[in-house]
């Protein structure tokens, strides 16, 4: 794995990881335009309440604590194949679990979403460390 | 700038991506075959055990491909319609263009693409060829399309999203033609928003070059657009251990998406 690898984490480095080993994309469901943001970012903390891994999007949630109470996130991550073939599982992300999450944010006026995330720790440290498909396993070039 | 998940796997795939400018190679006149008799739907089909079919030599193009973002850009509103070959369309299609809704896109409810996008969705296929027929399996969707090689011909039962597709050995590709699809809001590409209707005709060659499959569209819809499009794409080969794995498109999360978007209309 890339030095770069290993401090890219969540869909971003998953993406990017699999884009650059070449492994088929499976996200492209639509486009991120409509719903997301891209001139703008969030960054957020709390604990995560759900953890999809699914098709066409696997999502993440989780709760913010505001002085106003709690906010629910939601996060679009890629497709069970694409999160599945960097390492990731339902049990990456369980509930409880503390973390941060910077990413482009959803138009909707009172939503609270995000695409195209980085997740780490509170501290910004990995999720996780490697867990990531191995050479042998890529499609030929 | 528009800035897509997509487009982001296109940017860091650009150093292994290569616009695919192929064009089909031309291929000699339709050799004469023997005559197969007519059948019907629901006969039981031919041995499985001939090799040829009764419109041509048997072109082998079987196997799981990769339609990701090595074989070529991923989908998006710039592909595979570019500049270059974007559809011209009528005033009916330009309408229903400016009209359309993206909220009501029926990719939000798990309803498959369909010609000429399911092609270029950037997943994996598969490919089966069997005598009387050619099976083509997409990795998203769970989608089976099933391209007929003996004379059967379509009923009105037949209209559906994938169409009925029949095909024939030409030289040396396969070539496949398919009609008989319904309306769909979608229905020639869900990143620009335009339909398709009952009067689609999709027709798809099919050949390798090299280690590569490659395949030429051509699309006529009179009922949306001014003149016919095409594009030229290709795959790479996968693993032959290589397994397609279930989708199994989730209602839930495929809608979730949508209450993050400004609505059109209120």
């Amino acid at each position: 794995m890339t030095t770069a690898g290993k401090f890219l984490t969540g869909t971003t480095a998953g993406l990017i990881l699999a884009a650059l080993v070449g492994v088929a994309p499976a996200v492209a469901h639509h486009s991120s335009t409509p719903f997301y943001d891209a001139t703008k970012k969030a960054e957020v903390q709390g604990t995560v309440t759900k953890f999809l891994i699914r098709n066409p999007h696997s999502f993440l949630y989780f709760d913010e604590t505001t002085p106003q109470g709690k906010v629910e996130w939601q996060i679009e991550l890629g497709t069970a194949a694409s999160l599945t073939r960097t390492g990731w599982t339902a049990e990456t992300l369980k509930p409880g679990t503390a973390i941060k999450v910077s990413g482009q944010p959803s138009r909707a006026e009172g939503s609270h979403g995000m695409c195209c995330a980085r997740i780490t720790r509170p501290d910004g440290s990995p999720i996780m460390q490697g867990g990531r498909l191995t050479e042998e396993q890529q499609p030929p070039r | 700038m528009k800035i897509t998940c997509a487009a982001l796997i296109a940017l860091g795939s650009a150093l292994a991506i290569q616009t695919v400018q192929a064009q089909a190679p031309a291929t000699p006149a339709r050799p004469a075959a023997p005559t197969a008799p007519a059948r019907q739907a629901g006969d039981r089909p031919p041995s499985l055990a001939d090799p040829t079919t009764a419109t041509g030599r048997k072109v082998d193009i079987s196997g799981t491909w990769n339609g990701g973002g090595r074989a070529r850009p991923v989908n998006s509103e710039n592909y595979p319609w570019t500049k270059e070959n974007f559809p011209v369309l009528n005033e009916r299609g330009l309408a229903y263009q400016k009209v359309f809704d993206e909220a009501l896109a029926p990719k939000y409810d798990c309803v498959p693409s369909t010609s000429p996008a399911i092609q270029y969705d950037p997943y994996n296929m598969q490919v089966i060829q069997w005598p009387d027929r050619v099976l083509f399996r997409y990795e998203k969707d769970d989608q089976v399309r099933t391209v007929w090689l003996d004379d059967r011909q379509p009923t009105v039962q037949d209209y559906s999203l994938q169409g009925f597709s029949k095909g024939h050995y030409e030289g040396n590709a396969l070539i496949v033609e398919t009609d008989h699809f319904l309306f769909d809001i979608t229905g020639f590409d869900d990143y620009n928003g335009i339909p398709s209707s009952q009067m689609k005709k999709v027709t798809e060659k099919y050949w390798k070059e090299n280690n590569e499959l490659k395949m030429t569209l051509t699309l006529e819809d009179p009922m949306f657009l001014r003149q016919p499009a095409s594009y030229t794409t290709r795959w790479l080969p996968l693993p032959a251990s290589y397994e397609l794995t279930a989708w199994e498109c989730d209602p839930e999360t495929s809608r979730a998406p949508v209450k993050m978007m400004v609505p059109k209309y209120k």
